[in-house]
């Protein structure tokens, strides 16, 4: 990394200056407008000129656009650019030299990469390490990674079990594991996500090993004391900080102001894993796949949902199935018999949590909005640009339904097959090597 | 002479296998569940019951009615003589010519039976009842020929043995018939088993004018043991006189008729379910019932036996379900038939004992019992609709006028404009008003349709040890389901929260509102309107006039519906029909949008928030849907306009 | 599936999350659910607590002969005496919830049952798919409805999840006529939850977008700015290849399309 560029030297012109400073001069203006954009005073602070600033208003006035809204897409472009360029040179490290205690962060680590959760967590151990001195952040993760930024998530050692004995569904093994690092460094603390991708589960079998009363759902954590959700999420539980803690998402801001080292610790080979591996009393046997269609519409992720101004149904089944969504309906739909019940979306059907909400047809009864009031984003495919689904949509399309979904159907396909080739011809490559 | 011995043989042989019949059939009722009745009074008010009540439905069909008076009348008339004058061999020229008289009146009444017969509509039983005008026929013929010596037109022993043997024939024929099969499960069943279901009648209310709507409670308390089961299981779980009634029916298939489950192709059909009840209790099959099946059901395969649990194999649950509970059947049955008690009794098995409460039926009666409403919603959100309404809260004020009874629309968005619309009208006309506020449950009425008494009976508990803490003269409701709870299923629990208490649906109170001068309305100046009687305002209730009177005083002349007032058909919205959605081919709300939309009118007027949602849940375009209330506001010259006028006057 | 296998279910008494009322807990329904779809009537449900409490009849309802009850305070510890329950009677599969709906809502009770008999646990069980010489294949739910199989030696624990069928309706007849057999709990008081101070759950304040500007103009714009538009994009006139694109775009953007 060119910390030091050329580029980004700051060159002064004395004369130009001069001539700035000096609005007689006869090449004031020119110069001025030469410069504008970035102007810099003697001591190198950027300077702005208020006669240059704004514009002229409708009705003659000038008016200064300090909040920026109408020239909004360039400048936020170039405002990132610049911010992240920035971090990229100014991060400053913090740097953990020998520890003398360690918090131990177990990622859930969903898809190979640190999830917002996991971040939230890590962010969380800095706060508590700050209560001691020369407390090391650990990260502890299983199987393959494929996180290039632990340094700026806050990870100040990283224990990467990668073995494929802890792939999948491996509880036995994550836990002993847990154990070798618990008799091995005895951390402060053992922090986990409270989540469902497995976090909660191997913090309780943990905890239950050690004999350890873990805090589960808690949200507000510091040395001495934690405030816990129970009951349901009905009761907030104050209690001492206890060594094993399950948090919620945002439970602490994420690390995003320093770099961390994030250098691998070793742990002694697992005596115990090998001894129980043979006589495993669980065993994996994979995932199953699941056809999106079969997914309990409550749970779904995508849902292409049709309503009355649907026609062409064997056309709608195979736009889900190519789009790989799970199906849903408006109440019409199904009470004419082309959906089943348990597809109907809506305040007297399922009320769904959809992230992408696709509607088909659909003008949007009061019901039908209860139902989705959840979702993320919502997509309308309507022929009538009043009803209320299209203005609750994100996206809404003015068309028949017809020619959008024959479109939408041949799009996903035509994805579907480049992204097969692609894969076929990496798995090439990796045969290769 | 043969004719001497054998016509007073045969008439007494049949009349002793009669009895034998009558005794066998009063033994099935008996075994039904025991009932108090006043069986004096029943019996000596019977005549006036069948001359008066009966009569009064049978004479929405003119052709029936007089057809019915005539060959009925002139049966029962002629048996007695015949048993006079051939039996007893009373020697009375008056008595005979008497007889004469009576046979051909019977015989011109058969004849018009026989013609209903030739052509017969599609609600008829065919089958045995096919047979029933020749059989009248015959027998008014027969005795007519037999009694003519008597008279001493013709001479004795007239015709030889050949006619005599003829008439013999013909007397074993028609006597077998009239007698014998009127209590071994001929259609002249009807006759004895409808005389006596008339005396010993579940509700006699019902009969004088009378209504007598709200369903009767399930005995959970002392002296029931657990180990007895709730609701009707088998055939015998009926009370007796309920099974009696079963036996009276005539299949007219008028309930079939108006049936709005039927006519939108679910598997109900009154007339059927009322006949499989006696194929229940009485044991056997449905072949040779020849009426009309359940949609979408085939005949034959039902069987029953009186301790066999009907819905193993009898009835399919889904005709039990399949029930708005609109009373249209018990509206237009000429016997009084309890066709929705009967329903309800079973649904009660179903949900009570079984748990089997089909789709979201479990899950709303799970919310109601955690949640005191249908839908699970927060207790404590009731009045969140009343935010800004400036509604005094009973807790609060302890006395009003007024309660109003908000309901469960409380919870929805669309009924919440009603409701606003109502108390907009109230504060217009200086109401002393109050709500509930969270205090108010759920009346109970879908729990308790649904079958699940006991938790209608701790909401109606719960709900009267409210009332009962504060002093009004009066209920006002939106919901003419609360309404119907209130005025005629809350009384069955032992509480005086509601005596000397109105309860009113609120068309009722805003009608007297209008005619007091209490609110200023200008004319309505839409398009053509209709009104759709809600069935628990209507049918349950009898208040026909209110809302037509509240839309006259707007200037709005009610395009009437084909079906309208007592004979309007159902939105789909009770029973909890939709929440158990049994499928048919149609829904009965589309059916009824067509009612609508064939008045021409753009618009339907409504007094039910579940009418308004299922009338509004058919698809667009369609006639605007509003509630009378929402009409009214719209129509209502403020107040405040008023008086500021008033100002500049005097300025 | 092999009826002579025991199946224990434990209950507990749930919360109902609008009214906080009392109520059949929704993942231990699940769990007797399950049970009962396995063995029928030969299930145990098992509930370490007050035997009077109403809410036992609502899962009674489900058509269950009879209940076991520890009888405890409801304030106790339900491990021990569960574990001795479990020690004495023979038994080869527990269903449970996840997590109760009082009380602290741990999730720890199946662990430290697990750990204690050193039987295996199954985490978030959808479904039970056989038992077959001492071992069953279970399927586990994870998020958005994907399911993975795992096999499990018997005796073992299962938490059953929402995603399992849902608990059958529970009537009043039945329910109101279960025999409960009741034995002695232990009164072991929970003092580390008695030390604890419990409140009405605070509403947890929303992140805020935190930005970190530069210039006081950008902060100013970050606290002051509405969002652009607010109503989403509308596409009229365009080609049906172009709104597909854009809603296909979308789609991507949004990762569901994988």
């Amino acid at each position: 990394m060119s910390d030091f560029s050329l580029e980004e030297m700051l060159r002064r012109d004395p004369r130009n200056e001069w001539i700035a400073r000096n609005r007689l001069h006869p090449l004031h203006d020119t110069v001025l407008s030469a410069e504008q954009g970035e102007r810099r005073g003697p001591s190198g602070l950027l300077r702005k000129d208020p006669h240059l600033v704004g514009f002229i208003g409708p009705n003659g006035i000038k008016r200064i656009d300090r909040a920026d809204v109408f020239s909004s897409v360039g400048a936020e472009l170039a405002g990132k650019k610049r911010s992240t360029e920035a971090k990229a040179v100014s991060l400053p490290w913090h740097i953990v030299e020998n520890p003398a205690g360690y918090i131990m962060v177990v990622a859930d680590m969903v898809g190979g990469r640190l999830t917002r959760h996991d971040k939230d967590i890590l962010g969380l151990a800095h706060q508590l390490a700050t209560e001691k001195a020369a407390v090391a952040v650990v990260l502890v993760c299983f199987g393959e990674s494929k996180e290039t930024q632990f340094d700026l998530a806050g990870v100040d050692r990283l224990i990467h079990l990668a073995g494929q004995e802890f792939n999948g569904f491996a509880p036995e093994a994550r836990l002993a594991a847990l154990e070798q690092i618990e008799t091995q460094f005895y951390p402060d603390y053992w922090l986990f996500p409270d989540s469902v991708n497995g976090g909660a589960d191997l913090a309780s079998r943990l905890a239950a090993r050690l004999g350890e009363r873990p805090a589960t759902q808690a949200w507000q954590v510091n040395g001495t004391q934690t405030l816990c959700r129970g009951a349901s999420s009905s009761v907030d539980i104050r209690r001492a900080t206890p060594r094993i803690l399950m948090l919620l998402e945002e439970c602490a801001d994420a690390i995003d102001s320093t770099r961390h080292q994030a250098l691998p610790l070793q742990i002694k080979p697992l005596a115990a894993l090998k001894k129980s591996n043979g006589s495993s009393k669980m065993l994996d046997r994979g995932m199953i796949d699941v056809d999106a269609s079969a997914v309990p519409l409550a749970e779904a992720e995508f849902i292409l949902s049709a309503g009355n101004g649907i026609h062409n149904w064997n056309q709608f089944h195979a736009a889900a199935a190519a789009l790989g969504a799970t199906e849903g309906a408006s109440r019409v739909a199904v009470d004419d018999g082309f959906m089943p019940r348990e597809r109907q979306v809506g305040a007297s059907g399922t009320w769904v949590t959809a992230r992408v909400y696709l509607a088909v047809g659909i003008s949007g009864a009061i019901q039908h909005m209860q139902g989705i009031g959840q979702c993320d984003k919502v997509v309308a495919i309507n022929t009538d640009a009043g009803c209320d689904m299209v203005k609750r949509a994100d996206l809404a399309v003015i068309a028949d339904s017809d020619a959008v979904l024959a479109e939408l159907t041949k799009l996903a396909n035509a994805f579907m097959a480049s992204k097969q080739q692609t894969s076929s011809k990496q798995g090439e490559k990796s045969d290769a090597a | 002479m043969m004719l001497d011995w054998l016509v007073p043989t045969l008439i007494s042989v049949l009349l002793v296998l009669a009895s034998i019949g009558a005794v066998r059939r009063i033994n099935l009722w008996r075994a039904g569940q025991a009932e108090k009745v006043n069986m004096l009074a029943g019996l000596l008010a019977m005549p006036k019951r069948y001359l008066h009540d009966l009569h009064h439905v049978v004479d929405r069909d003119k052709y029936i009615s007089r057809t019915h008076v005539v060959t009925g009348g002139g049966f029962v008339l002629a048996m007695v003589l015949v048993v006079c004058v051939h039996l007893f061999g009373v020697d009375s020229k008056i008595l005979a010519w008497a007889l004469l008289a009576a046979l051909v009146m019977m015989f011109c009444g058969a004849l018009f039976v026989y013609k209903r017969r030739i052509n017969p509509p599609s609600r008829l039983s065919k089958g045995p009842w096919m047979r029933l005008p020749k059989s009248l026929l015959t027998f008014s013929i027969t005795f007519f020929v037999l009694t003519l010596p008597a008279v001493g037109v013709l001479p004795e022993g007239f015709g030889g043995w050949l006619l005599t043997l003829v008439l013999s024939v013909l007397i074993l024929m028609s006597l077998s018939e009239m007698l014998f099969g009127m209590t071994w499960g001929g259609p002249m069943k009807h006759a004895f088993a409808g005389a006596l279901h008339l005396a010993f009648h579940r509700r006699p209310e019902r009969f004088g004018g009378g209504r007598s709507t709200g369903l009767k409670p399930v005995d959970f308390g002392v002296g029931v043991s657990a180990k007895e089961v709730h609701g009707v299981a088998k055939p015998t779980d009926f009370k007796w006189n309920q099974l009696l009634g079963f036996d009276a029916c005539v299949q007219c298939g008028r309930c079939e008729a108006v049936c709005p489950a039927f006519a939108a192709g679910q598997p109900l059909n009154p007339k059927k379910l009322i006949q499989d009840m006696v194929v229940g209790f009485a044991g056997g099959t449905d072949e040779n019932y020849a009426g009309n099946p359940y949609p979408g059901i085939d005949l034959g395969h039902a069987k029953g036996e009186p301790n066999q649990i009907i819905t193993d194999g009898l009835i399919h649950p889904d005709t039990l379900w399949s029930c708005t509970t609109c009373r249209a059947c018990v509206e237009e049955c000429p016997m009084m038939i309890e066709h929705v008690d009967a329903i309800v009794d079973m649904r009660r098995f179903l949900t009570l004992e079984k748990g089997e409460t089909p789709n979201k039926g479990a899950q709303v009666l799970e919310n109601i019992i955690a949640t005191d409403n249908p839908n699970g919603y927060a207790p404590a959100s009731r009045t969140h609709w009343a935010a800004d309404q400036n509604l005094p809260v009973m807790k609060d004020v302890k006395q009003a006028d007024v309660l109003f009874w908000v309901s469960d629309g409380a919870f929805d968005m669309r009924s919440q404009r009603i409701l606003r619309a109502f108390v907009k009208l109230m504060k217009a006309a200086n109401v002393d008003a109050a709500i509930l506020g969270d205090e108010e449950l759920d009346s109970g009425d879908v729990a308790r349709r649904l079958g699940d008494d006991a938790t209608f009976q701790s909401l109606a508990k719960r709900n009267l040890a409210t009332l009962s803490t504060y002093q009004f003269n009066k209920i006002v409701t939106t919901d003419p389901h609360a309404f119907h709870c209130l005025k005629n299923e809350y009384g069955d629990f032992g509480s005086d929260a509601l005596q000397n208490v109105e309860v009113l649906h609120h068309t009722m109170f805003l009608n007297r509102l209008v005619k007091d001068g209490l609110l200023q309305l200008e004319p309505f100046k839409g398009g053509k309107v209709t009104y759709h009687d809600p069935c628990y305002l209507g049918r349950y209730n009898g208040e026909y006039e209110a809302p037509r009177e509240l839309l006259a005083s707007l200037g709005i002349d009610v395009a009437e519906m084909e079906r309208s007032k007592f004979r309007s058909r159902c939105c789909g919205g009770g029973g909890g029909a939709p929440i158990t959605d049994i499928p048919g081919e149609r829904r009965i709300a589309d059916m009824r949008m067509e009612d609508v939309v064939s008045t021409g009118a753009s618009m339907v007027a409504v007094g039910c928030q579940q009418c308004t949602a299922m009338l509004e849940g058919v698809v667009e375009p369609r006639p605007v849907v509003r509630d009378i209330a929402e009409i009214l506001v719209g129509q209502l010259v403020e107040a405040t306009s008023i008086s500021v006028k008033e100002e500049v006057v005097h300025e | 599936m092999p009826p002579n296998i025991n199946v224990v279910s434990l209950v507990s008494i749930g919360r109902h999350p609008q009214s906080g009322r009392a109520r059949r807990a929704e993942q231990d329904g699940r769990a007797v659910e399950l049970g009962l779809t396995m063995v029928g009537e030969a299930l145990t449900v098992l509930h370490a607590g007050n035997p009077q409490n109403p809410v036992l009849r609502q899962y009674a309802g489900m058509g269950l002969p009879s209940l076991t009850v520890l009888d405890q305070a409801s304030s106790c510890d339900a491990v021990s005496v569960l574990l001795r329950y479990l020690r004495k009677n023979p038994t080869d599969i527990v269903l449970t919830g996840v997590r109760a709906e009082r009380g602290e809502s741990s999730g720890m009770l199946p662990y430290l049952l697990a750990e204690q008999l050193g039987w295996p646990l199954v985490p978030k069980v959808a479904e039970i798919v056989s038992v077959q010489d001492g071992k069953a294949d279970v399927l586990l739910a994870l998020p958005r409805g994907q399911r993975r199989s795992v096999q499990v030696s018997l005796p073992f624990i299962a938490t059953i999840d929402n995603a399992a069928p849902e608990a059958r309706q529970s009537a009043f007849g039945p329910g109101s006529r279960a025999l409960f057999s009741i034995q002695k709990g232990d009164n072991l008081a929970d003092d580390a939850f008695m030390e604890w101070k419990i409140s009405p759950a605070k509403p947890r304040p929303k992140r805020l977008k935190v930005v970190k500007a530069k210039t006081a103009a950008d902060r100013m714009k970050a606290a002051t700015a509405k969002p652009v538009g607010g109503g989403g994009k509308i596409m009229k006139q365009e080609s049906p290849e172009e709104k597909a694109q854009a809603i296909f775009d979308l789609l991507l953007e949004e990762k569901v399309i994988r």
